[in-house]
């Protein structure tokens, strides 16, 4: 009964107007002075633990600065010019190549609307100047968009894995093949329609095209093997990786690509003047070599710097006010409970399942992702683990739950992003993505009852995962 | 007035960026001194958590004034003004209630560790508590006590030397963060009534950027 109470009150002060964090907080606060006998400060004890012994979440504001790094330049150009020397050529071309750029960026950033943000400014307006309608380049990039949090590294699965104790390699490794699958069903879907509607296609470029593209994209997306290599290989620790990569990231976005920094050319630099094909101009470092130490200190860094902080903070807020909710359903064993009540109603996983499913759909579609993620995820992991489903697979199947959730109407994010960067009304955005909802609806079924595609991959590397109740 | 708000926000961004880049660069030093010369820097994972903590805490207050906090505005949206103005009212006086439970919660906490006295009552502080235990001799695990502080000692420690900081330092930012936040909320009530905003959030993280593409839109057309 209680936890209806807590949980009616957490949706309620959300529902006002309350900040996530402070709903989270403000529950658990009333909870524990009501029907325990915590005292305020364990409280605040409680919450500066949430950083002082998640070692796991620390790797979050990192990632988050390698990102802003990424993508403060023309890292998406970069990616978008390879994508389409790639598979440019194939019937819709574009679509796929826009698709197939949304995976690659999905790899350097963790998060879903940042994609959309950073591909979708270059690759609409591309895909409406070769002669494709607004419709279908605004629903290709808003679905192929929310494949930011699948395709590691990912913030969402640090969330998960830091709230409900996995190891972090393990999800990562777990994305990969659903990440690849949902990106190859999205492109299949694309080359259906673009040969039944005759869509265009671009030129083949050639292997020429391909290389110089490849190795001028190579710089950003060496990132990738810094962090999975970095965590498979022994080397790193994911948090150490993530930190890693952000100072990689600074260099190659202040020495290498000279997007920002001192020996950026200020000139003429803006989101959507940024053509495909064009490299922003610069200055050659033996001409200001005092740039390797005013590089720390430039304006742009400090911006990138704040901008990642700023993220970071309204992110963690919320994560550290979920962990003390998460310690009063710890407390009140109020997991055990509904696992056992559930068991007793015969309920199986199957059943449980379907109804994380709908929880996390409604959830997902006006609330961001990872702070969905820490509430739910405390609630259904110990479920699960009674029901006997592996964790890894479990926190896959939320991932890709809160990706449909993000482009369901009414009210997806992804949707309401994607309005915004397209300068359509939601509802025609809405109905471009329907078709493409679709496909993701498909791959859903597919990862929740075919366990082995998000396991395979971590039980081959890392070992079978030992799982203690 | 003008002048001084922009001050303050360049402060807190300043320290917002400066944290960041601290944590990032001990981490990867410690990579570094590991890989390179097969030994840890022993301060630094702590280091890096304390100014975790320290970073989240103080910038909440910030994003609190910048309206950044994350929230779920579609009921607010769908309402005429005058119920919006209501529902604003009514959430922004949970969260200085939440900031008032916090504060105490955080100085309770917080108090001990300075030999100072937290305070009675489970809801609301009802004077200091007269016995209690002061906790000032409790370090921390790794991080050394540098020498500039040595005058901490003679003031919490009975002169007894500090190998390692001690607690109070790292924990001081709870109920420093939890004023500033109160601070805060009790500044965008304010604007919420007297109708400069009409929310305490945002729906999600890239609200900035939207923002920037419109106007570059407007600026086409």
């Amino acid at each position: 009964m209680e936890v209806v109470i807590l949980f009616t009150l957490v949706i309620g002060l959300m529902l006002i107007g309350v900040p996530i964090a402070i709903s989270l907080g403000m529950s658990s606060v009333l909870f524990l002075l009501v029907f325990s006998d915590s005292s305020l400060a364990s409280v605040a004890q409680t919450l500066f633990s949430a950083f002082e012994g998640h070692y796991t979440l620390l790797a979050i504001p990192f990632f988050i600065l390698a990102s802003s790094f990424m993508t403060t330049g023309g890292v998406a150009q970069r990616i978008i010019r390879f994508s389409i020397a790639c598979v440019g050529h194939l019937p819709g071309g574009l679509a796929i190549a826009g698709v197939f750029a949304c995976m690659l960026f999905a790899a350097l950033s963790g998060s879903s609307p940042a994609t959309v943000v950073a591909i979708g400014t270059i690759v609409i307006g591309g895909m409406r100047q070769v002669g494709y309608s607004k419709d279908f380049a605004a629903g290709v990039i808003c679905t192929a968009g929310t494949l930011g949090i699948l395709i590691p590294p990912s913030i969402v699965m640090v969330v998960y894995a830091a709230s409900v104790e996995v190891s972090v390699g393990r999800m990562f490794l777990a994305g990969v093949i659903p990440g690849l699958l949902a990106g190859f069903m999205l492109m299949t879907t694309i080359y259906v329609i673009a040969r039944i509607k005759k869509l265009p296609k671009g030129e083949w470029q050639g292997w020429g095209e391909i290389l110089a593209s490849g190795r001028d994209a190579g710089w950003g997306l060496f990132l990738i093997v810094i962090i999975l290599g970095g965590i498979y290989g022994g080397i790193f620790t994911p948090t150490e990786a993530a930190a890693v990569a952000a100072v990689y990231a600074f260099f190659i976005a202040t020495f290498v690509y000279k997007d920002m920094g001192p020996l950026a050319d200020r000139q003429a630099r803006s989101l959507s003047a940024a053509a495909v094909n064009e490299t922003p101009g610069s200055i050659p470092l033996r001409r200001r070599p005092w740039a390797i130490v005013t590089a720390f200190f430039h304006p742009d860094t400090q911006r990138t710097l704040f901008d990642a902080g700023k993220l970071t903070v309204t992110l963690l807020f919320v994560i550290a006010n979920a962990l003390i909710l998460k310690h009063v359903l710890t407390d009140e064993q109020i997991p055990q409970h509904i696992a056992n009540a559930m068991l007793s109603a015969g309920f199986g996983p199957v059943m449980f399942l379907i109804v994380v499913n709908i929880i996390l759909l409604i959830g997902g579609q006006f609330m961001e992702p990872s702070g969905l993620l820490v509430i739910v995820a405390p609630l259904v992991f110990p479920i699960a683990i009674e029901l006997g489903i592996d964790p890894i697979h479990l926190g896959i199947i939320m991932v890709v739950n809160m990706e449909i959730g993000m482009i369901t109407p009414p009210v997806g994010l992804n949707l309401f992003v994607t309005s915004g960067v397209a300068g359509m009304p939601m509802m025609s955005v809405v109905r471009a993505a329907l078709p493409f909802l679709a496909v993701l609806f498909v791959f859903l079924i597919l990862v929740t009852y075919v366990p082995w595609i998000s396991t395979v991959l971590p039980n081959t590397f890392m070992g079978p995962e030992i799982i203690t109740k | 007035m003008d002048h001084s708000k922009a001050f303050t926000d360049r402060i807190e961004e300043t320290l917002i960026a400066g944290i960041l880049g601290a944590m990032t660069l001990i981490t990867f030093a410690n990579v570094v001194t590991r890989h390179g010369f097969n030994q840890n820097i022993l301060w630094a994972l702590e280091l890096t958590v304390f100014l975790f903590g320290w970073l989240v805490l103080l910038g909440a207050s910030y994003a609190v004034k910048k309206g950044a906090h994350l929230g779920v505005d579609i009921v607010v949206n769908a309402l005429p003004s005058q119920p919006r103005r209501i529902m604003g009212l009514a959430a922004v006086a949970v969260c200085i209630s939440f900031s008032l439970l916090m504060l105490k919660g955080a100085w309770d906490y917080w108090a001990n560790f300075a030999n100072l006295p937290g305070t009675e009552g489970r809801w609301f502080p009802l004077g200091f508590e007269e016995t209690y235990r002061g906790k000032g001799w409790y370090e921390v695990n790794d991080i050394p006590h540098p020498a500039i502080l040595g005058w901490m000692e003679s003031v919490f420690n009975e002169g007894e030397e500090y190998e390692k900081i001690p607690r109070m330092i790292p924990y001081v930012v709870l109920p420093l963060s939890m004023a500033l936040l109160l601070l805060r909320f009790v500044q965008a009530g304010w604007a919420l009534w007297i109708g400069k905003t009409d929310r305490v959030v945002a729906s999600h993280e890239v609200e900035d950027e939207l923002e920037e593409i419109r106007e570059q839109m407007r600026g086409q057309n």
